[in-house]
């Protein structure tokens, strides 16, 4: 198994710089560091050198791309130029983990719900719960996250206005360390419930279809037949079956909460990775871009490697060698 | 499939009615997606005619009424410089359904010819189509996206090209694994024993099977371009202003939450209503056009 | 005589499609003696797996099932769950048609025979799993202790079958209903399945209703065969009777079309023509009527199942049931002129 994780990892650098090269092309093209200098009276040709040098500008995009890639490896991403050019590699670590602080636990209640939810719907298929939670799931996937958390943003105001205090902060981070947990709470949920509920009603949707699709297999038939309980049926041998398809989905949403998200976080002003990737890419800021596209196509790669590792070790039917 | 509905099924061997009609029958009995067809449509002619029958212009500004909220004579408020927000959502859902409509139809075209290609032969060029959705992975579709506005302009049209370039993996793949489940089957077999092209192969025999997916994808594509058109406008990333999608409108709205939440949430509504009925028929579609899928 | 083993009067089941409803079974009654061998044999639609599945209450919710099942004179259809439960995998084993789809993937064979014992048994787990390498054992897979923790992919067809008959039987059933056991599998594996079959009934003493389309398949095994059709008993008998007495001319066809299933004489492969009937339009009168080479005007009514021999318990669905013999020689007749005049 370690000899495939090592394979798996090594056929994904082709992929890895195939990427980023694309990436690295399309920004450096779009945008020339020099051009905002041409309107500025005061600069000498020095300024435009120490551009030009800072940037490789003599040089030909291949050739930076190769010079940036050897670094980066070495973990120096160079400076975020937007962000008066501190580390761009630190910078993106510091996010990320402001990320993270919503996306784990959003993650956790998203599995935990859309579980529960599906397989219990799809066991109670055409219940009244079944339709209810049809009918949430469509609503859910059918509601854009920007418009739900503006109207969670809407609800705390008027909650400010009628009551003259509000649950939650519409905007913000505050951290345990600097403002107590009860602040960081309060500072957290709206961003957590936003992503939990867009991703729960397509995660609860999926998670029925493979319940259904299990539960009416033969195989639990033949549990029946045996005469097992159906609560058992259902955990023992529908459940594990039902979860099998799921984990390749986990894998593919929780890499990109850990990425961060950009609605979420841009509408609750979260110093997330999220906003930092649109002002990057926005003001082309080649360094803080790359960096941001590296950490989020290591966080792909590694769930996708994860995945099939917990695919094997859910299927028998599979090995690794 | 339990063996017992296997059974019962295999007793209903008379098909006197044709596929088109019985699928309509069924899609006629799933009450919801009927609901949103007509729904869908209601809304479609309100954008169409709404702008007609109001006697403002989407760009006219009414300095007696600046930034206000719902009102008998701006049903929808107006925005800070006095547009009336009725006609500016009307006009906004008519570009907004036409780029989603754009879309779903430029996505499933490249999606379904490329996932039928890399199907039918598979090799070298499965396996390309495999990597390039990977690589999707890792290029966020963001930097392509804006770095083609920045050089492509972003008007409707150009980013509905753009979305589609992106999306199209979502099609190409279901498409593909039809393919490859069909193209061994013996009615294929048949049809190539008896000397039939290629391209005969894969776009008569080999098409229609697939068509109840496609169509059903095209239909759920539909909703989920709009979602992703207003969130690009929400994000200023979008179709550019002064074209009014309903995702510029409500990020010109964003900022006034305080004051006039009405001016965002309702071209939001209407996002929702939009999409929720894409995805109503959609599903509609799946029961009505998976021959299957059978129930009491 | 003492009460038969399992009694079935007039069962009904019915599926509710947007079509209209899929009469699948129609006033259906048998009874099953205590150790004797029944098979059930009929075309796909026939009604005999759904009959069999109704019998085990596996029958999916949405199926109305109507009439009356008596297991050792309890009446299964009142049952609640939890009494159903009971009997299921005991008193009353079943084994399915696909070894390949009807055992768990993800669990191994020794843990799926250890639960169907552990489920009606309170022993433990080591003493369940003695039983299960015993009971994989029986069914003549080798190295019992050592393939109790293989997953049912590790196995070939003809081995997972077996390994389902082991789990059927590992309470020591009254009853083993096996649906088409041998369908899925190769030729040669099919032979070498029904004998473990065979095996099993001679350790346990368990009765098997043998469901299956294959009439060859039961010439050595049954006691006594019922032929089903259009959800409807068209002929029952001993096996004997059946084979050599047959009066329906649905069994004849039957028998027929099975390559070499007698070796009597050397003689043409008969298909019968067209294809079973939908179960939501039934052609009126005799179901089999539109297929039958010796339908006449009275077959418009649907015929009575009529006993023709009460010690041997010989009944059959058909107008013609008494001439039948008569017909078939004139038939046999005409084929040899024609077959000399050529």
């Amino acid at each position: 198994m370690l000899a495939y994780s090592v394979r798996r990892v090594l056929a994904t650098i082709p992929l890895l710089l195939l990427g980023t090269f694309i990436v690295y092309v399309l920004v450096a093209i779009s945008g020339d560091p020099l051009a905002k200098l041409v309107t500025c009276t005061t600069c000498d040709q020095s300024a435009f050198d120490r551009i030009i040098d800072l940037y490789d500008l003599d040089k030909p995009i291949p050739e930076r791309y190769v010079n940036w890639i050897v670094n980066a490896v070495q973990g120096d991403f160079g400076p975020a130029v937007s962000f008066g050019s501190i580390d761009a590699g630190a910078l993106v670590l510091e996010r990320a983990a402001n990320s993270a602080r919503v996306a784990v636990p959003a993650f956790l209640l998203i599995v935990t719900i859309a579980v529960a939810l599906g397989v219990y719907s799809a066991v109670n298929q055409y219940s009244r719960l079944d339709y209810t939670v049809t009918g949430l799931s469509f609503l859910g996937i059918s509601l854009p996250t920007f418009v739900f958390a503006l109207l969670l943003q809407t609800i705390m105001i008027w909650m400010l206005e009628g009551f003259g205090w509000r649950p939650f902060y519409v905007t913000g981070m505050r951290t345990v360390e600097l403002d107590g947990f009860l602040e960081m709470l309060r500072s957290h949920v709206l961003p957590v419930v936003t992503l939990v509920l867009v991703l729960t009603a397509s995660e609860s949707r999926f998670q029925r279809a493979a319940m259904l699709e299990v539960i009416n297999s033969d195989y639990i038939r033949t549990a029946r037949a045996k005469g097992v309980p159906r609560r058992r049926v259902i955990l023992r041998h529908g459940l594990r079956n039902a979860l099998i398809p799921m984990v390749t989905i986990w894998a593919l949403d929780f890499a990109a909460l850990l990425g961060g998200s950009v609605v979420t976080e841009t509408i609750f002003a979260w110093p997330g990775l999220g906003p930092l990737f649109i002002s990057a890419v926005s003001q082309l800021d080649l360094n803080l871009t790359m960096a941001i596209v590296m950490l989020t196509s290591l966080l792909v790669i590694t769930f996708n490697l994860v995945a099939d590792l917990a695919y094997g070790w859910l299927d028998p039917r599979i090995r690794y060698e | 499939m339990s063996e017992a509905a296997i059974d019962a099924r295999e007793g209903i061997t008379t098909v006197s009615r044709s596929f088109g009609r019985q699928a309509w029958d069924r899609f006629r009995r799933h009450r919801l997606a009927m609901f949103a067809l007509v729904l869908l449509a209601l809304l479609t002619l309100s954008f169409i005619v709404g702008p007609w029958l109001s006697p403002y212009a989407f760009s006219d500004q009414d300095f007696s009424a600046l930034n206000q909220g719902p009102s008998l004579a701006h049903p929808f408020g107006t925005d800070p410089i006095g547009r009336d927000l009725m006609v500016r959502t009307f006009i906004g859902g008519r570009y907004s359904l036409r780029i989603a409509l754009l879309i779903a139809v430029l996505t499933t075209v490249i999606g379904t010819v490329i996932g039928a290609v890399s199907g039918y032969f598979g090799g070298a060029i499965g396996a390309a189509v495999d990597q390039f959705i990977n690589l999707f992975l890792i290029v966020p579709s963001l930097i392509i996206l804006i770095v083609l506005a920045n050089r492509y302009g972003s008007g409707p049209n150009a980013i509905a090209v753009v979305i589609a370039l992106l999306a199209w993996p979502l099609i190409a793949r279901i498409v593909r694994g039809s393919f490859l489940q069909f193209r061994e089957q013996e009615f294929v077999l048949a049809a190539r024993a008896a000397g039939a092209s290629t391209r005969r192969i894969m776009f008569r025999h080999i098409l229609p099977n697939v068509f109840g997916p496609i169509v059903v994808n095209a239909t759920l594509l539909i909703g989920t371009a709009i979602i992703l058109e207003s969130t690009l406008g929400f994000l200023g990333l979008g179709v550019r202003p002064p074209v009014p999608t309903l995702g510029n409108l409500i990020a010109e709205a964003k900022g006034a939450l305080q004051t006039k939440p009405s001016a965002a949430l309702i071209p939001g509504g209407f996002i929702v209503a939009i999409t929720l009925c894409a995805n109503f028929i959609g599903d509609g579609l799946r029961d009505a056009l998976d021959p299957t899928s059978r129930r009491s | 005589m003492t009460a038969p083993l399992l009694e079935v009067e007039d069962l009904r089941v019915t599926f509710g499609t947007d079509d209209g409803d899929v009469r699948a079974v129609q006033g259906l009654s048998f009874t099953v003696a205590e150790g004797e061998t029944l098979a059930v044999v009929g075309e796909s639609g026939s009604g005999k797996t759904v009959a069999a599945l109704a019998i085990m209450r596996l029958l999916p919710r949405y199926a109305r099932v109507e009439g009356t099942i008596r297991f050792r004179g309890t009446s299964l259809l009142d049952l609640d769950d939890a009494g159903m439960r009971d009997l299921q995998g005991d008193d009353l084993a079943m084994v399915f048609q696909d070894p390949m789809t009807a055992l768990n993937p993800v669990m191994t064979i020794g843990d799926q025979i250890v639960e169907a014992v552990r489920t009606h048994r309170d022993v433990t787990e080591a003493a369940a799993r003695d039983r299960a390498a015993e009971l994989l054992d029986l069914v003549g897979i080798p190295e019992p202790r050592r393939r109790i923790d293989s997953y049912p992919h590790e196995f070939s067809g003809g081995m997972r079958q077996r390994a389902m008959i082991a789990m059927a039987i590992s309470n020591d059933p009254k009853l083993l209903i096996a649906d088409e056991p041998t369908t899925a599998l190769d030729v040669t594996v099919q032979a070498q399945v029904m004998e473990v079959i065979r095996r099993v009934q001679e350790a346990t003493g368990t009765a098997v209703m043998l469901v299956t389309h294959d009439l060859g398949l039961v010439a050595g095994t049954a006691d006594r065969i019922q032929v089903m059709y259009g959800g409807r008993m068209f002929e029952s008998g001993d096996t004997d009777t059946i084979f050599y007495g047959s009066r329906n001319p649905y069994t004849l066809g039957l028998m027929a079309s099975i390559p070499s299933a007698m070796g009597r004489t050397a003689r043409r492969l008969e298909p019968i023509p067209g294809s079973p009937p939908s179960l939501i339009n039934l052609p009126e009168g005799c179901v089999f009527g539109p297929r039958c080479a010796f339908a006449t005007d009275a077959c418009r009514t649907e015929p009575a199942l009529q006993v023709l021999d009460a010690a041997t318990g010989h009944a059959t669905r058909c107008h013609r049931a008494a001439e039948l013999p008569a017909l078939l020689a004139a038939r046999a007749a005409g084929a040899t002129d024609a077959g000399g005049a050529a």
